[in-house]
């Protein structure tokens, strides 16, 4: 009688615990974010996201937990993605601590921005003819642009309930950029195209260092409204650099608002990843498709530079083509590297950053034309 | 027209891509302008970084 009643008293216990709804998904998921975990710490790969996610993601699997229930603290930093406030100031923060002199310097590499951008296309041609729905297409195809804030921002706007596998196969094929782009490269170019060195760049002066965000800022708000709180977010950042007397303000948005922005974003997409939502067939399709996207877009790239060097008398270097997938700075500095490999004095870092940024510029303009198209 | 199809897909994918690269040439013309500003005059630097 008291063992039953004992029985009894710690069946009801344990049903009001989280260990009643554990399930091997959980398991798996929980494996996924201490695997996130080990990459950053032993690999290095993306630590400043990868630490977060991966630690949201395992408690986001703990079942019992009501952090990420409407009231809890994981629920209120999803709502900051939701509401479309994060991406926009990760923008600001890169537009503090970025130089567009090389962009400025060299306008006509803009072009690669547009031409590392096909991957975009065959992945949301890919995602329609495997089932998905055009606006999850489209979420899926802009994984190809290589801009994780853009992605996010793209995705909430088409199709939130894919953030999770969109957000996650962008970053982790972004940290992976180094293994997934040189063999493209290579494939592409021959060893002389890839030792075509470039010319020194002009200075570029203060008064076009101040004008370009506010130009641009017009420019994007007149033309492209739908993705216009990013690059008007990132020329804000960029104007604060570049004027001098906000230094205490740059400083602000490219360290202390870019750090709790980082924290709270991986907090919002770790806490998505639950195993109900994120372990079914189309997260594998997702992973697949970033893949194509990132391979296709590099080599689009590549090809783009091969293609203007048939119009300039002065060619360029056409490993240039695949630092226009954006990236910032991970993709020129993989162009960079493989120039190295050919001539160890062939420097390409400052001249790729050109196309690499104008690549940011390119993902906003493709994901800008598509955000009209399809609303 | 049907939005949800692979057709419109490629269409999509084709009108946004050479939009893509039309407005991008036009920022590359914005930034090919920004020299002659210069002609304007110049910002000294110093002055400007004590100004706060």
């Amino acid at each position: 009688m008291f063992f039953d009643e004992m029985l009894h008293f710690f069946g009801q216990m344990a049903s009001q615990t989280g260990l009643a709804h554990f399930w091997w998904g959980n398991v798996l998921m929980i494996a996924v974010g201490v695997s996130m975990i080990l990459l950053a710490i032993i690999k290095k790969y993306e630590p400043l996201l990868l630490v977060g996610i991966g630690f949201s993601c395992i408690i986001s699997n703990v079942p019992g937990s009501d952090l990420t229930l409407p009231g809890g603290l994981f629920h209120y930093a999803y709502e900051g993605v939701q509401l479309l406030i994060l991406p926009p100031l990760i923008f600001f923060g890169v537009g503090a601590m970025t130089d567009f002199g090389p962009m400025i310097a060299n306008p006509k590499l803009v072009i690669l921005g547009a031409a590392a951008h096909l991957g975009i296309f065959v992945a949301l041609i890919g995602a329609k003819l495997l089932g998905f729905t055009i606006y999850e297409a489209g979420a899926i195809g802009i994984i190809g642009g290589a801009d994780g804030p853009m992605a996010i921002f793209m995705t909430m706007k088409l199709a939130p309930h894919l953030l999770p596998q969109i957000s996650v196969a962008a970053y982790s094929y972004m940290a992976l950029m180094p293994l997934i782009q040189p063999p493209v490269m290579r494939l592409l170019t021959t060893k002389r195209e890839r030792q075509i060195r470039m010319k020194q760049m002009r200075t570029v002066s203060r008064v076009e260092r101040v004008a370009f965000p506010i130009v641009i800022g017009i420019v994007v708000n007149l033309l492209l409204p739908p993705v216009a709180p990013l690059i008007t977010m990132l020329m804000l950042g960029n104007l604060f650099k570049e004027v001098l007397v906000t230094e205490r303000l740059a400083k602000a948005a490219a360290n202390e608002v870019m750090n709790v922005v980082i924290v709270i974003l991986t907090i919002a997409i770790g806490s998505t990843m639950g195993a109900d939502k994120f372990l079914t067939g189309s997260t594998i399709e997702i992973i697949g498709l970033g893949l194509l996207a990132f391979v296709f877009g590099t080599g689009s790239g590549v090809i783009g530079a091969k293609i203007m060097n048939l119009f300039l008398e002065e060619k360029i270097n056409p490993l240039l083509g695949s630092a226009g997938i954006a990236s910032v700075p991970i993709a020129a500095r993989v162009a960079h590297v493989v120039a190295l490999q050919d001539d160890p004095e062939n420097f390409l870092i400052y001249h790729a950053m050109g196309p690499n940024l104008a690549g940011v510029f390119g993902t906003a303009l493709s994901g800008g034309i598509m955000l009209a198209l399809l609303q | 027209m049907e939005k949800d199809t692979v057709t419109f897909a490629i269409m999509l994918s084709v009108i946004d891509f050479f939009l893509s690269m039309l407005l991008i040439s036009g920022i590359g013309v914005i930034l090919w302008l920004l020299p002659f500003l210069n002609k304007l005059g110049k910002l000294d630097e110093e002055s400007m970084r004590r100004g706060h």
